[in-house]
């Protein structure tokens, strides 16, 4: 079993899940306080709009510069930043289409916008997890 | 006079995928794929490592992505009671042979560059190499076909909206 310290990626990730998903909802509860709004959004409320897919974007270019940063070799390293990118642009192309289809009065289905963000930010979020923990062994056996 | 079966029949839907689906398939492989990591890192590196000096990687990343990527598309089908396309089948069919092929070539490229490059602990990288080329594989593998079949299918309904709107473009002059 892996050492303590190969689980620090898993405060790495509680920090974009704290800091993107948890603050948001929890400033939206505090504004509605300080306003004496009855306002009592739910995270599936505040992010029905697919700004979801914006984080995971955003936490996939993260993981793309820590990879480029990394001792991989070329080939792994492009194979990997590649397929984040991909993964992180569709993700953000959600948002995208919700923005761009509720500009237009094109018909929007904030259920699909919602459930679509939801699973490719948690694509993103579970290959940068995996990529993280490849990173943090590779960098043991460079370090040793 | 109410509308005849077989006209329902042909009405019936085709499947649309969207990468939604896939998207949620490849969180699990990767959950599962980062579990074994942390809590069998050396038994979980070793299959794999020997696997691929055995020659059986590319093989096993086949039969893994292809039947995840058939199950995953049936499943979508039965869920919207839709008609499989050719398209689909076509895509699915041949693109996880394709990127597992591919990047067997990359990884044997990235080992031959591991080697003749003068670093310390030689084995132990080229074992992370084949690691991370086999994760990045199975995401590949599952992830890009649907990404293709995604993009044609949304080229597909862009031309046929562009026909059905040409016409009607055509007629507009002579009922004006």
């Amino acid at each position: 079993m892996a050492d303590s310290m190969s689980l620090k990626w898993l405060l790495w990730i509680s920090l974009y899940l704290i800091l993107g998903i948890f603050v948001p909802w929890a400033t939206s509860i505090a504004w509605a306080h300080q306003h004496n709004s009855n306002l009592r959004p739910r995270p599936k409320q505040l992010f029905e709009r697919g700004e979801l897919g914006l984080i995971g974007l955003v936490l996939g270019i993260s993981v793309i510069w820590d990879l480029l940063q990394s001792q991989y070799m070329p080939q792994t390293r492009a194979l990997g930043a590649v397929l984040l990118a991909v993964s992180g642009t569709m993700a953000g192309a959600v948002w995208i289409e919700t923005y761009c289809r509720e500009s237009n009065g094109v018909r929007l289905n904030p259920e699909r916008a919602w459930r679509d963000s939801r699973n490719l930010a948690f694509l993103v979020f579970s290959m940068a997890a995996v990529i993280e923990i490849l990173l943090d062994r590779f960098a043991k056996v460079a370090a040793s | 006079m109410s509308a005849p079966a077989p006209a329902l029949a042909e009405a019936r839907r085709t499947v649309t995928v969207r990468l939604a689906d896939a998207a949620i398939a490849i969180t699990y492989l990767s959950l599962v794929f980062g579990f074994l990591l942390v809590f069998f890192p050396i038994s979980f590196a070793q299959i794999i490592q020997n696997s691929w000096m055995k020659g059986n990687l590319t093989v096993a990343m086949m039969v893994i992505t292809l039947s995840i990527d058939a199950c995953l598309y049936v499943r979508i089908a039965y869920r919207l009671s839709a008609n499989p396309t050719v398209l689909a089948a076509l895509c699915l069919g041949s693109l996880p042979i394709i990127v597992a092929v591919g990047l067997s070539f990359c990884l044997q490229g990235a080992v031959d560059y591991t080697l003749s490059g003068d670093l310390p602990n030689l084995q132990a990288r080229i074992g992370e190499e084949i690691l991370a080329h086999t994760y990045l594989g199975l995401v590949a593998g599952i992830f890009l076909p649907f990404l293709a079949l995604r993009l044609l299918q949304q080229l597909k309904a862009a031309k046929s909206n562009r026909e059905t709107e040409s016409p009607s473009r055509k007629t507009a002059p002579a009922t004006s």
